[in-house]
Order: C-alpha cells, then sequence, then structure tokens
C-alpha cells in the first residue's frame, strides 16, 4: 500500500464534515483516492465534491443577498 | 445619527499554524523555513494592499515574531506613516525560533501559559515592541485575554486601551469542529465590543469600580444563530471562515454581506451603534489553497469582502476605525448600564427564525422565537465569578463563562423521553392537557420606552380538546434592575369559561460544556410572607408548592449564583428538584385565569455571595 499524503487543496473527509467535523483526508495516489483517518470515508475526487455539494444544500440562503432587515 | 465602525486588523504572522503545517509534509519541523516566512509577509503586504485600495485604515498588530523581521517592521512603520494604520501588538504568533529559545515552551495560547509566564511574555513582548518602535502599543489582543492577564497589562502599561479579548461562542463546538484538537474553550462572552470586569473578562463591567480599563472587542462579528449551534470558523465576518463553512455557490458568497449587513441593522437596537471587525490571518490565504478552495478563490472573498466594506466607506455608511480610535469613541457613549440587544434572523437556513440576544452587566441571554420565546441561554454575569485559566489554576484551557441555562448542551425542551432540559419557558394547562410555548413558533419584534427594551412576541394559539385560547408573550427589560420581566397574556378565548393555568418556569442547572455538574448543595427556596421552605439538593425528586408566593429561588454555590422569580401577583411558587438522569432543578410561578387574564413574573440573577 502506498504511503497516504496530502492531497490537493486539503480536501476535508465530507462525511465528516456532515457531521461539522473538519479531518483532512489522507490521499492514495495508487489508487487515486481520498481516505479518512477518523470515519473509514474513502473516494475518489469526484464523490468527495458530489458529498460537498451535498454538504451545502443545508444553506437554503446560500446564493440569496438579503438586504432586509 | 446611525454610526457603523468597523476595525480591520491584520498580522504579520510569521509563522502560521497552516501553513506551518503544510510545509511540514514529510520534513521536520523548522520554525525558521524561509519558503514559510516569505509567503506569510507576502500574504501580510497583499491583505494591507486591499484595504488600502479601498480606502480603509488596518490596525497592524505585529506578532513576536515579526518584531524580529526587518521586513515586517519596515511595513509596519511605512503603513502607519503613509495610511494612519495604527501599530499594534498581539499575543498570537508567538511561536519562533527566539521565543523557543527565551521561554522553552511549544505553547501558543497566552491565556494558557501560568500567571508567572504570562507575566514574563507580556514584559518580553512590550519590551520587544518599544525597542523595535520606540513607544508601547495601546492595543493588542489574543483569541483570548483573561481578566488576569489584561490587569497585569493595565498595571504595567496603562496606555492599553484596546484588545480583542473572546472568540464569541468558540467552545466545546469548536474543540470538536477540529477533531478535539483546538483549544479555545471559551463560551460565553458578548458578540459586540464591551467594557470588561475586573473579576472576569466575559462579564461587563458595572461601573467604573469595576471597569477592567480596555475596551474589549470579539475576535471577529460571528452569525449569532449558526454560531450558537455550529462551528465558530464557520460563520462570521471573514471569508475564508465562510469558505470552511462552504456557504458559497460558485466563487460568490453574498452571505458575506449578509452577515455585514445584518450586524449594520443593530442601529436599530443599541442607540444608533453598530459594529463589525473583520481579522484574518495570513494562513488562511495560504498560497497552497485551503478549505476546499485555491489561493484564487482565497484571494477573490478576501477583495470582495473589502471591497464591500470599501463601498459603505464611499457612502457615507461606515467609519473605519483602528483599535484605539474605536476604544475612545466607544467610551465617549457607553453608559455602563446601558445593554447590547440584537434581534437576530436567520440568514443562512431559510426559515423565518429569530432569536433575541441580551448583554448587560447582570447577565447574557439569548430568546429563541422557534420555541415561544424560551430562554435557551442564561449566564450569570452578576457573579463576576473570579475564575483564572491557563496551567496552575483550576480551570486550565477552560476559559468559558458557566451558564445556567444551555439548551443545546442541556437538552432544552426536548429530551430523549427522560426527565428535563434546562430552558426558561411557560405551560399553558387546562384541565388534564397542558401546552408548553416550546411548540409554538413565532416572530417577535422589538421597541423601547425610555429605558425599558421590550421584545414583543406574535401571539401564538393553543389548541385545547374543546376550545382554543390565544397567547402573546412580552419581555421587557429595564435598564439596570436585572430583571428581566415577562407577560404572558391570554388575550383570547373560544371558551370564556373555561380556566386556564399558566405555569412559568425554568428548567436549570450549570457548567461549561455538555456533561453534567454536581448539583450537591444546591439550594432551592420558596418564600412568601408567611414561610420559607428549603432544601439542599440531593438528586431525591423533592418538590414543593407554597401558596402566595413571593419568590423562587436557587443559590447555586458552584458558581455563585442567586437565581430567582418573584411576582406581584396572587400565585404559587414551586420548586423541583432532579435525579441523576436529570441533573436540573426547576423553579417556578403559576396561577388560574379565566378568559383574557395574564401572568407577570420577574427573573433575576444575582452574585449569591
Amino acid at each position: 500500500m502506498a504511503q497516504g499524503r496530502k492531497g490537493k487543496l486539503n480536501y476535508r473527509c465530507p462525511r465528516c464534515l456532515m457531521r461539522e467535523i473538519d479531518m483532512d483526508m489522507l490521499y492514495d495516489k495508487d489508487k487515486d483516492e481520498y481516505y479518512c483517518l477518523r470515519c473509514s470515508f474513502v473516494g475518489d475526487e469526484k464523490e468527495v465534491q458530489r458529498l460537498n455539494t451535498q454538504f451545502r444544500e443545508k444553506y437554503l440562503d446560500r446564493t440569496i443577498r438579503i438586504t432586509d432587515f | 445619527m446611525n454610526n457603523f465602525y468597523v476595525t480591520i486588523i491584520h498580522r504579520p504572522e510569521m509563522v502560521p499554524e497552516y501553513i506551518q503545517k503544510e510545509a511540514e509534509q514529510g520534513k521536520v519541523e523548522d520554525l525558521t523555513r524561509n519558503t514559510v516566512l516569505q509567503e506569510s509577509l507576502d500574504i501580510f503586504r497583499t491583505q494591507q494592499r486591499i484595504a488600502h485600495e479601498n480606502g480603509l485604515r488596518t490596525t497592524i498588530q505585529m506578532t513576536y515574531a515579526s518584531l524580529f523581521n526587518a521586513e515586517a517592521v519596515s511595513i509596519a512603520k511605512e503603513h502607519h506613516q503613509q495610511f494612519g494604520d495604527e501599530i499594534g501588538s498581539t499575543f498570537l504568533g508567538i511561536q519562533c525560533k527566539e521565543f523557543r529559545e527565551k521561554f522553552n515552551s511549544k505553547e501558543l495560547a497566552i491565556w494558557l501559559f501560568s500567571m508567572d509566564d504570562k507575566r514574563r511574555i507580556v514584559d518580553e513582548v512590550f519590551g520587544k515592541f518599544r525597542e523595535v518602535f520606540g513607544f508601547y502599543p495601546t492595543s493588542t489582543g489574543s483569541y483570548y485575554m483573561d481578566a488576569e492577564l489584561v490587569n497585569y497589562i493595565k498595571e504595567k502599561y496603562p496606555m492599553v486601551k484596546a484588545a480583542v479579548a473572546t472568540c464569541w461562542e468558540e467552545g466545546p463546538k469548536a474543540y470538536w469542529n477540529a477533531n478535539n484538537s483546538w483549544y479555545t474553550l471559551m463560551d460565553g462572552g458578548p458578540w459586540n465590543p464591551w467594557i470588561p470586569s475586573k473579576r472576569n473578562i466575559h462579564c461587563i463591567a458595572s461601573d467604573e469600580a469595576d471597569d477592567i480599563g480596555i475596551v474589549a472587542i470579539p475576535h471577529l462579528s460571528r452569525d449569532l444563530m449558526a454560531v450558537f449551534d455550529g462551528p465558530g470558523s464557520y460563520y462570521g465576518t471573514h471569508p475564508q471562515n465562510i469558505l470552511r463553512g462552504m456557504v458559497y455557490e460558485g466563487k460568490e458568497l453574498p452571505y458575506f454581506k449578509n452577515i455585514v449587513d445584518q450586524y449594520r441593522s443593530m442601529t436599530k437596537y443599541n442607540r444608533g451603534y453598530s459594529y463589525n471587525m473583520m481579522f484574518v490571518g495570513p494562513g488562511w490565504m495560504s498560497k497552497g489553497g485551503r478549505w476546499e478552495s485555491d489561493y484564487a478563490f482565497l484571494l477573490k472573498s478576501y477583495e470582495d469582502g473589502m471591497a464591500y466594506y470599501g463601498e459603505l466607506k464611499k457612502q457615507g455608511q461606515l467609519q473605519d476605525l483602528t483599535m484605539s480610535e474605536f476604544a475612545d469613541v466607544y467610551r465617549e457613549d457607553r453608559p455602563y448600564s446601558r445593554p447590547e440587544c440584537t434581534l437576530w434572523k436567520d440568514i443562512l437556513y431559510g426559515s423565518k427564525r429569530q432569536m433575541f440576544w441580551f448583554a448587560d452587566p447582570h447577565m447574557r441571554f439569548c430568546l429563541d422565537m422557534n420555541q415561544g420565546g424560551a430562554m435557551i441561554d442564561l449566564r450569570p454575569y452578576a457573579a463576576k465569578l473570579i475564575r483564572p485559566v491557563g496551567v496552575g489554576t483550576k480551570a486550565n484551557q477552560d476559559a468559558s463563562y458557566p451558564f445556567l441555562v444551555q439548551s443545546l448542551y442541556r437538552a432544552g425542551y426536548f429530551t430523549h423521553y427522560a426527565g428535563e432540559g434546562a430552558v426558561k419557558s411557560c405551560k399553558i394547562g387546562h384541565g388534564s392537557e397542558q401546552v408548553d410555548l416550546c411548540t409554538c413558533r413565532t416572530l417577535a419584534s422589538f421597541s423601547e420606552d425610555g429605558d425599558t427594551r421590550i421584545v414583543t412576541l406574535d401571539p401564538v394559539t393553543i389548541e385545547f380538546a374543546d376550545f382554543s385560547v390565544t397567547v402573546q408573550s412580552i419581555f421587557r427589560l429595564t435598564e439596570g434592575t436585572g430583571e428581566v420581566e415577562i407577560i404572558r397574556r391570554i388575550l383570547d378565548s373560544t371558551d370564556p369559561e373555561a380556566e386556564l393555568s399558566i405555569d412559568e418556569y425554568i428548567t436549570a442547572c450549570y457548567g461549561t460544556n455538555e456533561y453534567p455538574e454536581d448539583m450537591t448543595g444546591i439550594r432551592l427556596t420558596l418564600t412568601n410572607t408567611d414561610k420559607t421552605e428549603s432544601i439542599d439538593y440531593a438528586y431525591q425528586c423533592r418538590e414543593s408548592e407554597l401558596e402566595n408566593i413571593h419568590s423562587a429561588e436557587a443559590v447555586i454555590p458552584q458558581v455563585d449564583s442567586l437565581l430567582s422569580m418573584r411576582t406581584d401577583e396572587s400565585a404559587v411558587g414551586y420548586f423541583r428538584e432532579g435525579f441523576s438522569f436529570s441533573p436540573m432543578y426547576t423553579l417556578g410561578i403559576k396561577k388560574i385565569v379565566k378568559a383574557k387574564g395574564e401572568l407577570r413574573t420577574w427573573l433575576k440573577v444575582a452574585k449569591a455571595s
């Protein structure tokens, strides 16, 4: 098995992020996948990005400019 | 006139933790690694340029490490002269080769050193600062500055008038968010600037004798709803925090402007005054990217944020002040008794939820309109607990100010089918039916009547089996009294003959985090004109009631606090002791009304001793 290294942009574990834990993942270049030391998540960059998009969905107002206070 | 003051702080942090950790991948630690020093300095220079291009002045908080860097010192002097930036000092970024040699410690948090070390470090940092600049700083800061530390600074360096002194609600949630490795355990302070008590930095000073001598500024202006139930470092006036929280789509983060504008709207609640602070350390703009964002996005978010402040300044809607300037302005119009209040509304999750936050020298509390105005956080500032932190103290790393109610750490209305959680609310009953106002979502409005701030909730309808009633809650906060007057009014009933019970209660505990504390020795007391009944807490589920109640009280010696409820009406008072699986105590006052009655009670926290 290859040595785990920091991947690009310090991808955090998307599953840990869902429970608001910032956990940097390690990257296995032989398998081209990221993995989490805490929750056992494993996935490629595309999967990480898909879950990150899902994480953002809870912010219903993330694209809205609110000026009425 | 409405004033929106903004303080922008930059620090030349020579060895930012994030960049250092990156550079260390696969290498041994080296605090003098040139690539890190240069990158950090470049980022500091970039931040300064962006502020100045937008016509904004900054406070440059020199780190101890930067005092040994000729280039950082030269930039600070140049920008002070050219732009009027203030040169201050910070206790962040103390770690460098020189510090290690002198203090032989890897500790990075000033508040966590022993008191002896704190004194030595203050003298060293301020001495070095004077050696470099020829004067002492008038502003300083860290993530947290304990009262003992600030008292020492004021004693030796009385010219200091401002300090970044806490991060709002950066406590157990921040620790958890950082994989239990970030020891900023400091919940319980005010969210906007304040004059701290000499006894505890979180508490607002009561008078001149209690005034610690500085104006304290929270580290960033946080989202008062999202950060109550989430990581502080996701939601605030820190663009890269927002990237960390992923509150964006594409490359746009309107949320930053929404936070700024909500803070600007606080003029409505605070006699025309509002405030923002922005403080982004260089480590957050690492050229290698961070928080799933490349450097270009990190930079853009900073530029956009600063551009918004610049635009407001051009429109005459913002005054940029350095930390020391702000301290002077703040003190010009700030009676000690004046509270800070805010009716915060959700700008993140798409709900209409509101929370009302209040802080004065007596207490800090929060009302949640999603729970019918329930009090979900209560901190007894009146106790002004002397609670030193750092090595050699009992509290050690736990710098939080204790709560009596914290509904997220201690359940609140919803418990897992056993016992009670910490919350203050009211139950409306009829016969065997009872409805807690926690289940009646509503909205609120704010008004003032002289020195009384009033939070008026929209009426809610409660449906019993055979009829319904409309109930309104009103909270009146008269400046300087230390009391919350609560009115529960039955506005209407479809059955005018039906009797209703109004049961105002507070279920409380004490602590600084999620875990229960020992309740032994808490004294619960009921008093009327003829009688007093008391018990000392022993987890025995004891209960008592008293007619014609004058007051129901709890003395919590562990946090030197006296919590009391009183009424001037004919009503029944009660207390309830808890048990180990529900380590709470409840105080209540209840009465029976018909049709359009009301119950008026006053809640107070005071120092017990």
